[in-house]
Parts: structure tokens; C-alpha cells; sequence
């Protein structure tokens, strides 16, 4: 939860930099101001985490931001378990995963780069539409071919 | 108010709320989400026409900014990789070991197999390893300039030998 703090002038002679021993998210931006005659002080506009104060929001957007770690760190687990234990409960785990994880990461790409109420919304029913399409190719695969970790290995054995 | 931010930056501070609150005496929460405030930059600045300022046109590239669009690049290369491959799973009508002696009937020279499997293994492996860089900035270790630097170069020499390892096997 970052807070961004703007102090839009301070008086006299500006203001040391403000130590936040915690977090490193937080830098204060202190604008020398140059007028002598300055007694009063702009309010400062913060935005702060829902939770600090009475507002909207939920924890959704955090909560998904964990998700999006866990899963990386299962998905990094999940390759020695393939190199080691091959079968088809590795190959559906690494067909789920695989898809969560680029369907998340393409997910992010589309929220940095996609702007406007309804551009974001078909670039996000696209993505929907592609990862649950890879995700049943890759089933498809686990089930009627010789799946993920096999087809890996065969790859290698060329 | 500016002796009293002097006094309290003197003591140095610590994040207990309590102080915070005297701190935001003057402070007013805005009404608008930070998204909110996002689309209604664009929705204001696409209405009007402007162009963006040039930036990265402009600004000198670095080794932690190539190999950030990096992770994303590789990411998405490997996404579309793999959406394809279960694309042609759905479409194709035979099977994946027909495909492959398929392609290994094809082998453009000697040295093809070992190169295709480096050019295959090359954005797994980066991804991978940049991947554990991500997971430990999101811990918050090694923020610092020079940390960022090392550990960046440490990602690409280990990136380099690990997909020679995998080419090679």
C-alpha cells in the first residue's frame, strides 16, 4: 500500500527529508518555495489504502497481487516435480498453472498498455477467451496425447 | 509548520499512525481510487488530441531496463507459445510424436536440434531466473542500485550457462 504524499508548499525554508523507516514506498515531495511571503499551506492531497479510512474498496486488488506471487512460486516448484515424477497429475497441474500464471501476466500487460472503459473490457474478454482455449488444448493434450512432461522429454531425447 | 516538520524530522520517525496524523493535519483523502484517477488522465488527454512526451525515444537505455521489458517480452513470447502449441493440440489431426519425427525429418543441419533447443530453453530459463529477482524485490531485498545491478547480471550470466546446460542434454 503506497501513500503518496504532496506537500504543496511549505514555509520558509523548505523541509528536510522525512525519514519512513518502514516503507520504502513512501517518498514525500517537498517543493522549495522560493516566495518569501508564503503563510499559509495548500492542503495536501493523500491517497491511502480503503481500509485507513471509511470508503470504498475491498482487498481484491491486493489479494490478487498475492495470488499472482503464490502461483509463481508453485509454478517454480512444479519443474523439479516434472523432471522427477512425470505423470498425468504433473502434466494437469502444469497445464493449470501455466495458463493461471500467463493468463495473469497478459493480464497485467493489457492493464499498462490498454486505456478506456471499452478497450480494456474486449482486451480482457480476448485474454479470457485465449487462456481458456489454451487451457483446454492443453487438457486436450494431457488427455488424448502423450502430455506436457512426456512431450518435453521426447523433445530432449532428439 | 515548518519548525514543527524540522523538530519531528530531527527525532527521526517512525510509522506509528499517531504521528502520522499530526503530520497530516492539513492532509485531505481524495474522494477517487487511484484507477479512477488513471482513466480519467486518458479518457482528458485522448479527448484533447495530445501527443505523449517522448521517453523512451529519448532516455538512455540501461541494462535493468532491458532486461525489465525483457521479462515482460520473454513472458508473453513464451504465453503465445504456449497458447499455440495448445491451439494446434486442439487442431491438428495426428499426434505430437508424428509431428516431431516430422521435424526431425526436416533437420536443416547437424547442429539444428542443439541450436532449436537453446533458442526453446533461452526464454524459459530468463524468465525463470529474472522471475526469482521479481520474487525477491517483492520480499524487499535488494532495492539498492548496486544490488539491482549484480543481481541483474547474475540472472543473465546464470541464464546463459543453464540454457548451454539444457542445449547440451
Amino acid at each position: 500500500m503506497a501513500a503518496l504524499v504532496r506537500i504543496s508548499s511549505v514555509c520558509h525554508r523548505g523541509v528536510s527529508p522525512l525519514l519512513f523507516r518502514s516503507s520504502s514506498l513512501i517518498r514525500p515531495l517537498a517543493v522549495q518555495n522560493k516566495d518569501r511571503d508564503c503563510p499559509y499551506l495548500i492542503s495536501a492531497k493523500i491517497h491511502a489504502t480503503p481500509s485507513n479510512y471509511a470508503g470504498s474498496g475491498s482487498k481484491a486488488a491486493s489479494l490478487h497481487w498475492t495470488g499472482e506471487r503464490i502461483l509463481s512460486i508453485v509454478l517454480l516448484g512444479l519443474a523439479p516435480v516434472a523432471y522427477y515424477y512425470p505423470g498425468p497429475a504433473v502434466d494437469y497441474s502444469l497445464a493449470a498453472a501455466l495458463t493461471l500464471h500467463g493468463h495473469w501476466g497478459l493480464g497485467q500487460v493489457v492493464t499498462d498498455y490498454v486505456h478506456g472503459d471499452f478497450k480494456v473490457k474486449m482486451a480482457n474478454a480476448g485474454l479470457f477467451l485465449l487462456s481458456t482455449v489454451t487451457f483446454a488444448g492443453l487438457c486436450y493434450f494431457n488427455y488424448h496425447d502423450v502430455g506436457i512432461c512426456k512431450a518435453v522429454a521426447l523433445l530432449w531425447s532428439k | 509548520m515548518a519548525l514543527l516538520l524540522r523538530t519531528v524530522a530531527r527525532q527521526g520517525l517512525c510509522s506509528s499512525r499517531s504521528q502520522f496524523g499530526v503530520l497530516y493535519r492539513h492532509a485531505v483523502p481524495m474522494g477517487t481510487t487511484a484507477n479512477e484517477e488513471m482513466n480519467k488522465f486518458w479518457a482528458k488527454n485522448t479527448r484533447l488530441n495530445r501527443p505523449v512526451s517522448p521517453h523512451i525515444t529519448i532516455y538512455k537505455w540501461s541494462i535493468p531496463m532491458m532486461m525489465s521489458i525483457s521479462h515482460r517480452g520473454t513472458g508473453v513470447a513464451l504465453s503465445s507459445g504456449i497458447s499455440a502449441f495448445a491451439l494446434a493440440a486442439l487442431v491438428l489431426p495426428e499426434s505430437y510424436p508424428y509431428y516431431l519425427d516430422l521435424i526431425q525429418s526436416m533437420t536443416f543441419g547437424p547442429h539444428f536440434l542443439a541450436f532449436s533447443k537453446f533458442a526453446l530453453a533461452f526464454p524459459v530459463v530468463y524468465h525463470t531466473f529474472n522471475g526469482v529477482r521479481h520474487l525477491a524485490w517483492d520480499l524487499g531485498k535488494g532495492f539498492k542500485i548496486p544490488e539491482v545491478y549484480r543481481s541483474g547480471y547474475i540472472v543473465l550470466a546464470l541464464t546463459v550457462l543453464t540454457s548451454i546446460s539444457l542445449a547440451a542434454m
